[in-house]
């Protein structure tokens, strides 16, 4: 055990304090979506099971399943990333196809890509519901389910602009230093966050019903 | 972080216990996901301090019972000196929750601008001249 006796200031291992801080408020997220989730369930006990079970009837499960799979995945590249960062590189060292030698850049540009996909086939799947006949406003099932998968959708969205802003610090930077890892290592949290979030959702609105 | 993790851990136990007595005496659905979900929110926190005092290891002063103020000198990260940005950020977010009330025009002018402003915000001291000033 290391002992406080030295009179130069000792460096101690502290945690970083913009990771707790985004933890902490992920944690305060969690209740945001615990509002959404106690609205679903309520509204679903109060209805009855007669409009749940014809408006259920309408959402497209293969589709959401794919998209679902792309943005859990999305996760797995994010976290390559991560690694990436945590070892300060920035810029991939081979070919673009070698993908063994990617940095963070090449990595959070595919989950960018990966989250702009699923963001365009919830925007594909609304578009769909709407031309069924299912809005905002049609029925009680409507409400909640564009609520709740839409601000889901406006979360990932606000990752997207965060995965730029990353991809920016780190164009603007001279060398990719701890800033620039803090920066990529919270954004990864966030992600996470946002895609074990929706895995609760889509259990609830797809699977369960 | 040891006092930390542990007191979120116990939170999360708290909330899990009182969620199930809810749910067994009867308690209705938003209860039991509002306090479900309390249980999640303290089991995050707990979790990641736990981890992060497993990685850093058990030295910081805060956890030791002969801990000193000045034992936890040192640099604490970077904090901005001032910054106009926070009042654009707030001003810009201001218009657009007003633009919900009065319009999709005023909505769209917030949008755009408290974009404009989480940019400047998040971007103010990765200039590379700032950088190679210090």
């Amino acid at each position: 055990m290391s002992t406080a006796t030295t009179s130069a200031p000792a460096q101690i291992n502290r945690p970083n304090i913009v990771a707790v801080g985004t933890i902490v408020w992920l944690a305060s997220e969690l209740m945001f979506f615990a509002a959404l989730f106690a609205m679903y369930f309520t509204t679903r006990a109060v209805q009855g099971p007669e409009i749940w079970g014809e408006s259920t009837a309408l959402l497209d499960l293969p589709f959401a399943s794919i998209n679902t799979t792309i943005l859990v995945l999305s996760s797995v590249t994010c976290q390559f990333g991560v690694f990436a960062a945590e070892r300060f590189q920035a810029k991939r060292t081979g070919s673009l196809l070698q993908w063994s030698k990617w940095g963070m850049r090449e990595w959070f540009a595919l989950t960018f890509i990966m989250g702009a996909f699923f963001i365009g086939g919830q925007v594909y799947e609304y578009a769909k519901l709407a031309s069924e006949g299912l809005t905002l406003s049609s029925n009680a099932y409507g409400s909640v389910f564009y609520m709740t998968t839409g601000f889901h959708g406006l979360h990932v969205t606000g990752g997207l602009i965060a995965f730029l802003i990353v991809l920016v610090r780190v164009f603007r930077a001279q060398n990719f230093g701890h800033r620039q890892a803090t920066t990529a290592i919270v954004v990864s949290y966030y992600w996470h966050f946002v895609d074990i979030v929706w895995i609760a959702l889509f259990s609830a609105i797809y699977l369960v019903k | 972080m040891k006092f930390g993790w542990q007191l979120f851990a116990f939170l999360t136990v708290f909330y899990i216990v009182v969620d199930l007595v809810y749910w067994l005496l009867g308690g209705e659905i938003v209860g039991i996901t509002a306090m479900g979900l309390s249980a999640g929110l303290a089991l995050i926190i707990a979790f990641y301090f736990w981890f992060t005092q497993r990685r850093i290891g058990d030295n910081l002063p805060e956890d030791r019972v002969d801990g000193d103020i000045a034992d936890g000198a040192g640099e604490l990260g970077f904090f901005s000196p001032y910054s106009w940005w926070p009042l654009a950020v707030g001003f810009t977010s201001t218009l657009t929750a007003l633009g919900l009330i009065i319009g999709w025009w005023l909505f769209l002018i917030g949008v755009g601008t408290l974009v404009v402003s989480i940019m400047g915000f998040v971007l103010e001291y990765e200039r590379p001249e700032y950088q190679s000033e210090h």
